[in-house]
């Protein structure tokens, strides 16, 4: 067995018998579906018990065709029809007829408000239906303790919206139904394009793109990707720099190449992500056939998916490793390791635009940078509209070599920095020693 | 007779990093199976010349041969190095850790050399403990045991007695010279000069980069001649100054030694002695180990450089 395999090896069984290695492969899902999970439980948790609101009408035209609306949800839309069980809270109305003489009711409505007999109150100005100027007593307004976002101010708003238009159209001497078809919309549903069957002849849509597809697919490759170089790319400074402080590194070197050193590390790095990789695939994939939802997951690219990740982890992990091999304690890491982290990151800042828009020249110039193409080619490729063929392949050659240079330049950093003690490197003194040797 | 072939060869060795330069047109031949001593103040080049016949670093100029060999790109498999900055993986079980380090240079059937080594340093028990869980001296036996386990032809040791009580030393030192005795060739470097007389075939002094003592003890010692009284004196504390024909006393406590001046009769200083002070003990030596080492890089040295 090569030095090299030895190295790997050793490296990936004290990684793997990790606490840290254990957290993250169980906890990071737990995470991840926690998050879902909790939001589902929280929806059922809707505080369901009646919203009274008090409404101060100066038209006089309006509150009682609310209070009549609010009546016929109430009877319908708050009880899971399945169930019976009480899903939403039921809206009551209570109309305060407007202080004559100029007196405000306000302040006596608040106090209300504040001992929480009301969630809010509605004034609805005396010339909303025919409004002249913008005069405050034209418009309406609903006062509460907060802005928050429920679903009570959205509903009144809609319903009083639409009793003052029914009032103008009576007005108008129109016939409300007419003037409703008129304007009734017209949904417009999502459909993918279409072609010809080969075998019959006939016209048959190709399968529609849903959401799930233009964003969940790529954006959940791109994280798996992401996290694949957080465990098994970035950890290396923290390994190789342990190392060098309890000062086995020079021991190694009694028996290995520096270069075959850093080679074993970076291998069995690999290997302990391709596990993460391998438990997340299958978990995931298990999961969409059992839950459905199998037919989004493009398995055509998990080999671009796996070629991606092995340059990723090589291309950053030999750099992390250059960097745990120059520093001579956590502090100095810490401040070497942003410049390490920007070709990792700043894809995850552009994700939006290029899944709104893969084909752009914004997205597909980002994608060719050596640096940036195992995050932004894979991202565009899982996109279900496609790239160009030939663009992961110019991709590829781009980032192999990019690759081959970061070995190539992280095996020398970590040669020379590996026995450097003392001073804090720059990154000045990175690239000296990248070049010199 | 034919010369014992060379295990380790260096000609015209330099090393600079950056302005300073750690080693100057160094020149060595260390026969195989001889022990060797490698001696010199801290900062004066041991280190990097034991990495550069390491292959860790690369020589600026010069030729270094192990048995014989250009060492440039050949890996070390013949020689067990253990560096003066040294640690184990702490999370490893010993067993495990040594069984890792004799595959990685010897590639199999490491087993029973790392339980015989473990029997024999007295690490038996300890086998299956975890390396953190052992004391300073374990872990430095088992750092020995990692270095030896391959069966080097050639053993480097950097500093190998440092930090280790009576009992451990002599352990090691056992251990060493047992090795050398079925043929290993032992290069190591250390400040105790003591250790290095008791234990060297040959001794080297490097100092500011530069060789300045190569060879064996006594040769090293005749270049001073006998010119040294070590004398011990019985009851209370007397100054000795200005003893006649005596250049330079160290002063040892219940030993006194006396550097004579080139011709002075040594008859006239114990003369002069017995007049001042009881004597107990009278011998006229070769300078130690140690008196070289500081006339050489001692503050004395010093002094005279700067005139």
């Amino acid at each position: 067995m090569s030095k090299v395999l030895r190295v790997a090896l050793r490296d990936y069984a004290e990684a793997v018998r990790s606490k840290a290695f254990l957290i993250s492969i169980v906890l990071a899902p737990v995470f991840m579906c926690g998050g879902i999970i909790a939001m589902t439980l929280l929806e059922g948790q809707e505080d369901v018990s009646d919203k009274r609101v008090a409404i101060i009408d100066r038209t006089g035209l309006i509150a009682s065709s609310l209070i009549e609306r609010a009546e016929s949800r109430n009877a319908e839309a708050t009880h899971d029809l399945a169930t019976g069980k009480k899903r939403h809270p039921a809206y009551v109305f209570e109309i305060v007829p407007p202080p004559e003489g100029g007196g405000d009711v306000r302040v006596e409505l608040s106090r209300r408000v504040e001992e929480k007999e009301l969630a809010g109150f509605l004034e609805i100005g005396p010339r909303v239906v025919h409004p002249v100027g913008a005069d405050e007593a034209d418009g309406m307004r609903y006062y509460s303790e907060g802005a928050a976002f429920d679903e009570l101010r959205p509903w009144i708003a809609g319903q009083v919206n639409e009793r003052i238009h029914s009032l103008r159209l009576q007005d108008a001497g129109l016939d409300e139904a007419a003037v409703r078809s008129c304007f009734a919309g017209v949904p417009m549903a999502e459909a993918g394009l279409v072609t010809i069957d080969a075998e019959t002849g006939e016209i048959v849509a190709k399968p529609a793109i849903d959401e799930a597809a233009a964003f969940g697919v790529p954006f959940i490759a791109l994280m798996l990707l992401f996290m694949m170089v957080m465990t098994g790319a970035v950890p290396l400074i923290q390994s190789t720099l342990e190392e060098k402080m309890q000062r086995i590194s020079e021991v190694l070197l009694g028996s290995v190449r520096p270069f075959e050193l850093m080679m074993g590390k970076l291998i069995g790095s690999f290997g302990v992500s391709l596990t993460v990789a391998f438990v997340y695939l299958a978990g995931g994939l298990g999961f969409g056939w059992y839950a459905g939802g199998l037919e989004h997951v493009p398995l055509d690219l998990l080999p671009w998916f796996f070629v991606h990740m092995v340059a990723a982890i090589f291309m950053y992990g030999a750099l992390c490793s250059a960097v745990g091999a120059a520093c001579n304690d956590a502090k100095e890491a810490q401040s070497l390791t942003m410049p390490i982290m920007v070709p990792i990151v700043l894809p995850m800042m552009i994700v939006i635009p290029v899944i709104k828009e893969p084909l752009s020249s914004f997205a597909t110039g980002m994608s060719l940078v050596p640096f940036f193409t195992p995050f932004l080619m894979l991202l565009r490729q899982s996109t279900p509209a496609g790239i160009p063929a030939w663009q992961p392949w110019v991709g590829l050659a781009g980032m192999l070599a990019a690759t081959l240079f970061a070995v190539w330049a992280g095996g020398r950093i970590f040669r020379v920095g590996l026995l450097m003690q003392g001073k804090a490197p720059r990154l000045t003194d990175l690239a000296r020693w990248a070049i010199r040797g | 007779m034919h010369a014992p072939p060379k295990a380790v060869e260096l000609e015209g060795v330099t090393k600079a990093f950056g302005e300073h330069v750690a080693v100057d047109d160094l020149a060595l031949a260390v026969p195989a199976g001889s022990v060797y001593g490698f001696i010199g103040p801290n900062g004066s080049g041991k280190t990097t010349t034991l990495r550069m016949i390491m292959n860790i670093f690369y020589p600026d100029r010069g030729s270094i041969r192990v048995f014989g060999e250009e060492r440039r790109g050949a890996s070390g498999d013949r020689i067990g190095y253990m560096p003066e900055e040294r640690g184990l993986y702490k999370k490893m079980r010993v067993r495990t850790l040594l069984r890792f380090c004799g595959r990685l240079k010897k590639g199999r059937h490491v087993e029973a050399e790392v339980d015989r080594w473990l029997e024999r340093l007295e690490l038996a028990e300890w086998a299956d403990k975890r390396v953190q869980s052992l004391s300073k001296g374990m872990s430095q036996k088992v750092q020995f045991i990692a270095t030896v386990v391959s069966r080097p032809e050639l053993l480097i040791l950097d500093e190998p007695f440092s930090g280790l009580d009576p009992v451990n030393t002599d352990a090691i030192r056992r251990a060493i010279l047992d090795l050398r005795d079925q043929g290993t060739t032992v290069i190591f470097s250390t400040h105790d000069m003591a250790t290095a007389e008791r234990m060297c075939d040959f001794i080297f002094m490097i100092f500011r980069g530069r060789k300045v003592l190569d060879g064996t003890l006594s040769a090293i010692q005749g270049e001073y001649g006998e010119d040294t009284i070590r004398a011990r004196i019985d009851g209370e504390r007397i100054r000795l100054d200005g003893l006649p024909g005596v250049e330079r006393i160290n002063d040892h406590g219940r030993v006194q030694e006396l550097r004579l001046r080139p011709g002075t009769d040594p008859q006239i200083v114990l003369r002069s002695l017995v007049e001042r002070v009881p004597v107990t003990h009278f011998e006229l030596a070769k300078p130690s180990l140690h008196d070289i080492f500081v006339r050489i890089a001692g503050p004395e040295a010093a002094e005279a450089r700067r005139v």
